[in-house]
């Protein structure tokens, strides 16, 4: 019989009958779990750089584990080593020395609080590891292809044997700690990874050679951990499906297969299927991917083992899960990035509330920082990583309640309304528009995945009707009506203003906003003025319509306001779609025929077109003096203050509504 | 403002070439310098030999992204030839990969090289210029044999110490 930690009834939520696959329960090893949801470990950078968990990385956990409400919750993995060659980033979390079980224990005793299931995952980080150090260690000193990892020293066999104790000396730590089920971290380029890859494991010892014995020193972990942990605590694994480094001479797909099978065969009770390597040159969870793209690989796991098999990659919504599960394709599912955009997320799917979840928007600004050294932080979700601070997690009352006038129904402007409502402020959004959205009503209609950018105005759009937001759509705001109504606080989320070409009256020019609404019609050959993501979104938009673009910009590189996590697959995009891109120029000149580039060293040359975008912004200075000179307090927010992303109008309109 | 194009482009050459040439002498500049820090004892051609060690070692760190082994063996050696070749092209030569008779077999030929003429300024012996060369190449292959898991080598057959004829160096899997 297996034993269940937390009693949990599901049946009077309307969630459980919409989606009665995900809140029924499974039995993992002697382990009964109430529902089919799992948090999977993610990397959150906000423990001390000695290894010490913080209040930070406590209260992170908190919300995650009150989020999957009853189902299971992972924290990060755990750096084993003294050495600090197996740590992958600065904030991670130790477990090398039993002086480390008392702040685990709070995380755990964190996650048991919200009556679900606390998962403890070992995560040597291999070749992405030594972050604090020098050198890292792998199975065999195959150079990096990444500068930006330190180079590898080949283990020898003695050290790949302490390294097997060192999982199981960790693990034992977990067990200390109160953690229900114990997890081996084995994905994306991580020390079991390359263990089990032929593009990193050249050995000839018995922990090298056929898939067998590549798989020798995890079979060893998963036996060790598993004595440790006894009868009563599951241990798991995260594997690699596919590896996706056919480029590079890595395993193939029935070589992953394989894995599977030993796995198995050495006693796990889960396999959690993943997919791709830090280095491999194919996306995998970014938003050009579209959802559920690779379910396939669950569902060719579930019919080569018979363990419990979980996966996440690209499933953010339930019904894709619910309906996977229901057609014994996978049995649990997994998240790490919904859950860092909405830690409540599946709660709210529970309760009967998607319309209150804030969607993850695949961007991987979450990866891009941790890679850079810095805490987690979220591009969609202004609260992530602050949830030990109570005014960022629930903004107090206000003192004085203010009649706040906000101008631009964008995304900065919304969430500024719907915060400061919340805090007690009587909120009027006006737009000149007709409907709420800003400049994304346009902007979503760039290729790649852009339409999920509209998912953030989806969400604000009802917290603002929750919070009795008065809307005025359709209405400019003017000197006027300033005047008249004379608010104690203007928020100005009026969005940038274009930068005009000087003196041209030989080609048509108009704006990136009209083109990707559909209001603007451009010639054959277009040149986009302005290199950041507007200019890449409309000049892809453009070339996929057959029209050749030259995009021009007076940023060094193109993309610069884009996440270095995503920057890479714009770059790819543009070559793939025949987009020239001129950096670091300025237009100096409009020809008939066309434009005169200048470069920023001074060279000069022309590029025919007939059309030009425009799609370079400045800061809104519209209304500021009038404001001002009535002496009402001022805010300026989103693009309107300085020209960013969706973002930072995110960040700014949280941050005002909490300050105002 | 009108646009000419023959004094753009000819602006823009004539800045490429001097650039080049820069980097050339910059490089033998630094050679004395080494050199005069070493001592009298010093063998000059083992200082070019290990500088020549130090910067194909990096090269070819940077070349490691741009390989892959998609194309299988043979289109694998002949990007890696074309990469070489390019390499020494951006530092003004007029370089090229050929494909050899044997499986695997690729032949970088330069038919013309400013860096032998750039070394005659500073008194560097013509063999010295050529092992260089080889060396360079040869510490590139230095890690894309380990990351490919492959062993690769490349041989000078013939150097073309002033400019004349056809430097070729063969790129080959070893055995």
């Amino acid at each position: 019989m297996a034993k269940l930690l937390y009693e949990w009834d599901y049946s009077s939520y309307p969630g459980a009958k919409a989606y009665p696959n995900l809140f029924k329960p499974i039995d993992i090893g002697n382990l009964t779990v109430p529902n089919r949801i799992k948090y999977a470990a993610t990397e959150e950078n906000l423990n001390a750089r000695d290894g010490f968990v913080t209040d930070s990385g406590v209260e992170y956990m908190r919300w995650r584990g009150r989020g999957v409400v009853g189902g299971l919750c992972f924290m990060q993995g755990v750096y084993m080593d003294e050495a600090a060659k197996g740590q992958g980033y600065v904030g991670q979390a130790g477990a090398w020395h039993d002086k480390y079980v008392p702040g685990l224990a709070r995380i755990a005793e964190a996650i048991h609080a919200e009556k679900a299931v606390a998962g403890f995952q070992l995560m040597d980080c291999g070749r992405v590891g030594a972050v604090e150090v020098p050198e890292g260690h792998g199975p065999s000193t195959v150079p990096q292809r990444l500068r930006v990892f330190k180079p590898m020293k080949e283990m020898t066999n003695a050290e790949v044997k302490e390294m097997v104790k060192q999982h199981v000396d960790a693990a034992r730590r977990g067990v200390e700690a109160g953690f229900d089920i114990m997890e081996i971290s084995g994905i994306v380029g991580y020390l079991i990874s390359n263990f089990i890859s032929s593009y990193t494991n050249r050995r000839t010892d018995e922990y090298g050679g056929d898939i067998r014995g590549r798989m020798q020193s995890v079979v060893e972990i998963i036996q060790g951990v598993k004595d440790v942990c006894g009868p009563d605590i599951p241990v798991g694994i995260r594997l690699c499906s596919e590896e996706l480094l056919d480029d590079v001479r890595g395993n193939t797909p029935e070589e992953s297969m394989e894995t599977y099978k030993i796995a198995e065969e050495a006693g796990v009770d889960y396999i959690s299927v993943t997919l791709g390597w830090q280095e491999s040159i194919y996306p995998v969870i970014s938003r050009d991917i579209p959802m559920g793209n690779w379910t396939h690989l669950a569902k060719r796991a579930k019919e080569n083992v018979k363990v419990p098999i979980q996966m996440a990659y690209r499933l953010f919504k339930p019904g894709l899960p619910d309906e996977l599960i229901g057609k014994n394709e996978l049995d649990i599912w997994e998240m790490c990035r919904p859950m860092i955009a909405d830690p409540l997320m599946p709660k709210k799917v529970l309760e009967g509330k998607e319309d209150e979840i804030r969607h993850c928007v695949a961007c991987n600004l979450c990866l891009a920082r941790l890679f850079r050294d810095a805490p987690m932080t979220c591009y969609i979700n202004p609260v992530c990583a602050h949830e030990a601070e109570p005014v960022f997690v629930a903004p107090p009352k206000a003192d004085d309640e203010k009649e706040i006038l906000i101008v631009g129904a964008g995304p900065a402007g919304l969430e500024c309304a719907y915060v400061a409502a919340q805090r007690g402020h009587e909120v009027t959004v006006y737009d000149k528009r007709d409907e709420i959205g800003g400049t994304l009503n346009e902007a979503q209609n760039a290729p790649y995945g852009d339409d999920e950018l509209w998912t953030c105005i989806d969400y604000q759009k009802v917290m603002c009707e929750k919070a009795g937001v008065e809307f005025k759509l359709g209405t400019e705001v003017t000197d006027d009506i300033i005047e008249d109504e004379m608010p104690d606080s203007v928020v100005l989320a009026t969005g940038p203003v274009y930068t005009d070409i000087q003196g041209n009256d030989k080609v048509k020019v108009v704006n990136v906003l009209d083109v990707l609404g559909g209001r603007a019609q451009v010639g054959k050959k277009v040149v986009v003025w302005g290199n950041r993501k507007p200019g890449i979104g409309v000049s892809l938009h453009l070339a996929q319509k057959g029209v050749k673009t030259t995009l021009i910009g007076r940023e060094k590189t193109a993309g610069f306001d884009v996440n270095p996590s995503f920057k890479w697959r714009y770059m790819i995009y543009l070559r793939q779609n025949g987009v020239m891109a001129y950096n670091d120029c300025m237009i100096e000149e409009v020809t008939e025929t066309g434009i005169i580039v200048k470069t920023y060293d001074g060279y000069r040359f022309p590029v025919e077109c007939d059309t030009i975008v425009l799609s370079d912004r400045q800061a809104n200075e519209s209304l500021k003096k009038t404001v001002q000179s009535e002496g009402i307090e001022l805010f300026v927010v989103g693009d309107a203050l300085v020209p960013r992303n969706l973002s930072s109008a995110v960040h700014d309109g949280y941050r005002i509504g909490m300050r105002i | 403002m009108s646009f000419d194009a023959e004094k753009e482009i000819s602006k823009l050459w004539r800045n490429l070439h001097s650039a080049q040439a820069e980097i050339g002498k910059t490089y033998y500049r630094w050679r004395q310098v080494a050199l005069e820090i070493a001592g009298p004892d010093a063998d000059p051609r083992e200082i070019g030999l290990k500088a020549a060690y130090v910067i194909g070692k990096d090269v070819g760190k940077g070349l490691l992204p741009r390989l892959n082994w998609l194309k299988g063996e043979e289109g694998f050696m002949m990007m890696l030839g074309r990469s070489l070749a390019g390499l020494w092209n951006v530092e003004g030569a007029q370089a090229m990969a050929e494909k050899g008779e044997k499986p695997g077999e690729v032949f970088i030929k330069c038919a013309r090289d400013p860096w032998p003429t750039y070394a005659k300024e500073f008194d560097v012996p013509m063999e010295e210029v050529a092992a260089c060369r080889e060396k360079m190449f040869q510490s590139i292959l230095e890690d894309v044999s380990v990351f490919f898991n492959i062993p690769l080598n490349i041989e000078l057959e013939k150097a073309i110490p002033r400019g004349e004829g056809m430097w070729v160096l063969r790129l080959y899997k070893a055995e």
